[in-house]
């Protein structure tokens, strides 16, 4: 990280409550998988292509999304926006997979 | 977070590399080795001494054996002799019925390619054990490749935020100041990280591909009611028939794969006989992996009672071969050796990206005059165990090879304790040192544990280094070659770490600013 090199120990401008962190946290490492999972799913289904074709293609991309969600769960300044984006966009692809069922 | 995209980021690749380096550093310095997984398993068997066959024969000396040991077997799997593997090895599938009576065969075998008859070398793991290792972490299916990938995801997410963090990441190519302390860590760190960044990249990525379907199986239950169906559109099984239950011989093989190599312009790697001598018998022959970037590479099929071509698996849609081409990239069964080897020392580089790492980040919370708190020393002890402790127990499982009597029972699991029992004993007696006197004493122990296996070689085994040179021994001369240049690697190391810091080495500039 970006600092000083006198620190006693480096944390960036976070605030002191533990709480916020650990939410952050796990918003980011199980919320992130939760929406990739159903982000990667909704895509597959919805892709109107060969479903082979659109599986794999969402299994490819779903390993770049997760990462990508999990670090903007540290860079987004606003918690309540991380856990309404992540979890919010878990839920509504649960939501509408449930809805259109599998492929037939 | 309140900061920059360049400080948050910095601050997560921070943690993402701590929390999963040790595990990294494992994954890739056994994943590394893993690129030599035939040639390891050929030097840890010296009394095998069989040369690669063409396929038509090797092929036609396995089945006249497996005739004589199983006719009535549901399956058999046969991966053909290549230069690398120059034995048959041959997977069994016995019939149910025959199961249940209970006959004791060993269902995975070697066999010579001009006899057909089963080599006997000593019982070992091999090179498979540091490929399983590398992404099964020695732990029970499926919690050592859950780990594994969750540290690959670590790893990707520490590459996005290490890219993003850096400011001058052309400048970077060429900062290397030396015996400067923390800046000096930082600048190797960013130069095994930078120049190799497309390696580290891809091989992330990839290695990620091999297990997605584990962990993120969700687009294909979206898709298919039964994901069978999507593994055999992706991987493009032959469609497994039952058998008819009506005798017919089974055809020679020798003549299929000809005509398969012959259509494909490219060698066969692997047979499987399914239902051998019934009237359903169906002889699948898959494509080497040599012949392609691709790792899926196509299959024909043909009849084992009449030899007539029964199907051919088409060509599969761009996402699929874009992930049999990941994978390909991964395993890199294509390379040859020029490449081999620069894949090999790519992959040193990711071992020493992140082994840099994980000192930076001790180097950047030291500060002089001032006792370490217990995170830094619990840190510090961690690194010295993962980054001298587990090349020190490869070279006990390389050693146990050698030492351990080649008739023993067992002796498979042995080689494997050897490694794991010595990784933990000098992990434990490091803390028994002072930290430089721990790292130096363990780089030097590294150093004699790799000089001795040559030496072990030469003394248990009749293909001792002075004289593979001499036989062109290729491969035993490389081995016992890079086991030295190892030996070597760590007696520098071992001398560097001995030397004391240059006094100015150790204050950093106030005004200085540096990545942790």
């Amino acid at each position: 990280m970006l600092m000083k090199a006198t620190p006693p120990c480096p944390t960036p401008a976070v605030s002191k409550a533990r709480w916020p962190m650990v939410l952050r946290c796990l918003t980011a490492l199980i919320g992130g998988y939760a929406a990739t999972a159903g982000l990667s799913a909704l895509s597959a289904r919805l892709l109107p292509i060969d479903r082979a074709e659109a599986t794999g293609w969402a299994l490819i991309l779903s390993i770049l999304l997760y990462p990508v969600i999990a670090l903007w769960c540290f860079h987004e300044p606003r918690l309540g926006r991380i856990l309404a984006g992540v979890w919010g966009s878990a839920l509504l692809c649960a939501a509408l997979l449930w809805w259109l069922g599998v492929r037939a | 977070m309140n900061g920059s995209l360049r400080r948050n980021m910095a601050w997560i690749h921070g943690w993402l590399g701590l929390v999963a380096g040790w595990l990294l550093f494992a994954m890739f310095l056994t994943g590394t080795a893993s690129y030599f997984r035939p040639e390891i398993t050929r030097w840890m068997q010296p009394e095998v001494d069989a040369h690669a066959v063409p396929a038509g024969v090797a092929a036609t000396s396995a089945v006249r054996y497996l005739q004589s040991v199983g006719p009535d077997d549901e399956a058999w799997y046969l991966s053909l002799p290549t230069d690398r593997e120059p034995v048959t090895r041959v997977f069994i599938t016995p019939n149910a019925k025959a199961a249940d009576t209970g006959h004791n065969r060993p269902n995975e075998l070697s066999l010579d390619g001009v006899t057909g008859q089963p080599v006997h070398g000593r019982e070992t793991r091999g090179g498979e054990h540091f490929y399983r290792f590398h992404f099964q972490l020695q732990l029970p299916y499926p919690w050592g490749r859950w780990l594994a990938s969750l540290c690959a995801l670590f790893m990707l997410g520490a590459i996005i935020s290490g890219v993003v963090t850096h400011k001058r990441i052309f400048a970077d190519f060429f900062t290397l100041r030396w015996n400067k302390g923390q800046r000096s860590w930082l600048d190797a760190h960013n130069v095994s990280a930078v120049l190799a960044l497309p390696y580290h990249a891809v091989i992330t990525y990839t290695g990620l591909i091999t297990l997605v379907v584990m962990y993120m199986p969700y687009p294909i239950l979206s898709n298919y009611a039964k994901p069978a169906d999507f593994a055999q559109a992706a991987y493009r099984y032959p469609a497994e028939t039952a058998a008819a239950g009506r005798a017919a011989p089974l055809v020679p093989v020798a003549p299929l794969i000809a005509d398969a190599q012959a259509r494909w312009h490219a060698p066969a790697a692997i047979v499987t006989i399914r239902n051998p001598n019934d009237a359903a018998a169906a002889v699948t022959i898959y494509r080497s992996p040599r012949a392609s970037l691709n790792a899926r590479g196509p299959t024909l099929t043909y009849s084992g009672a009449t030899g007539r071509l029964i199907a051919a698996s088409g060509d599969a849609g761009p996402a699929l071969t874009t992930a049999g081409v990941m994978l390909g990239l991964h395993v890199a069964q294509f390379a040859r050796p020029a490449l081999r080897w620069t894949l090999f020392g790519l992959g040193l580089t990711g071992a020493a990206m992140v082994g840099t790492g994980l000192l930076l980040w001790t180097a950047a919370r030291r500060r002089p005059n001032a006792a370490p708190f217990f995170g830094l020393r619990l840190v510090e002890r961690l690194n010295i165990a993962t980054i001298v402790g587990l090349p020190i127990g490869m070279a006990a499982f390389l050693l146990a090879n050698r030492l351990i009597p080649a008739d023993l029972p067992g002796r498979a699991d042995r080689e494997v304790a050897a490694m794991f029992w010595t990784w933990g004993v000098v992990a434990l007696l490091q803390f028994a040192r002072p930290t430089r006197r721990a790292w130096r004493e363990g780089f030097a122990l590294g150093a004699l544990a790799f000089a001795a296996i040559p030496l072990a070689n030469a003394v248990t085994t009749g293909r001792g280094l002075p004289g593979s040179l001499l036989r062109d021994d290729t491969l035993f001369a490389a081995f016992d070659l890079a086991m030295l240049a190892i030996a070597i690697l760590f007696g520098v190391a071992s001398w560097r770490a001995g030397r004391p810091p240059r006094p100015a080495a150790r204050r950093i500039r106030q005004t200085e600013t540096i990545h942790a």
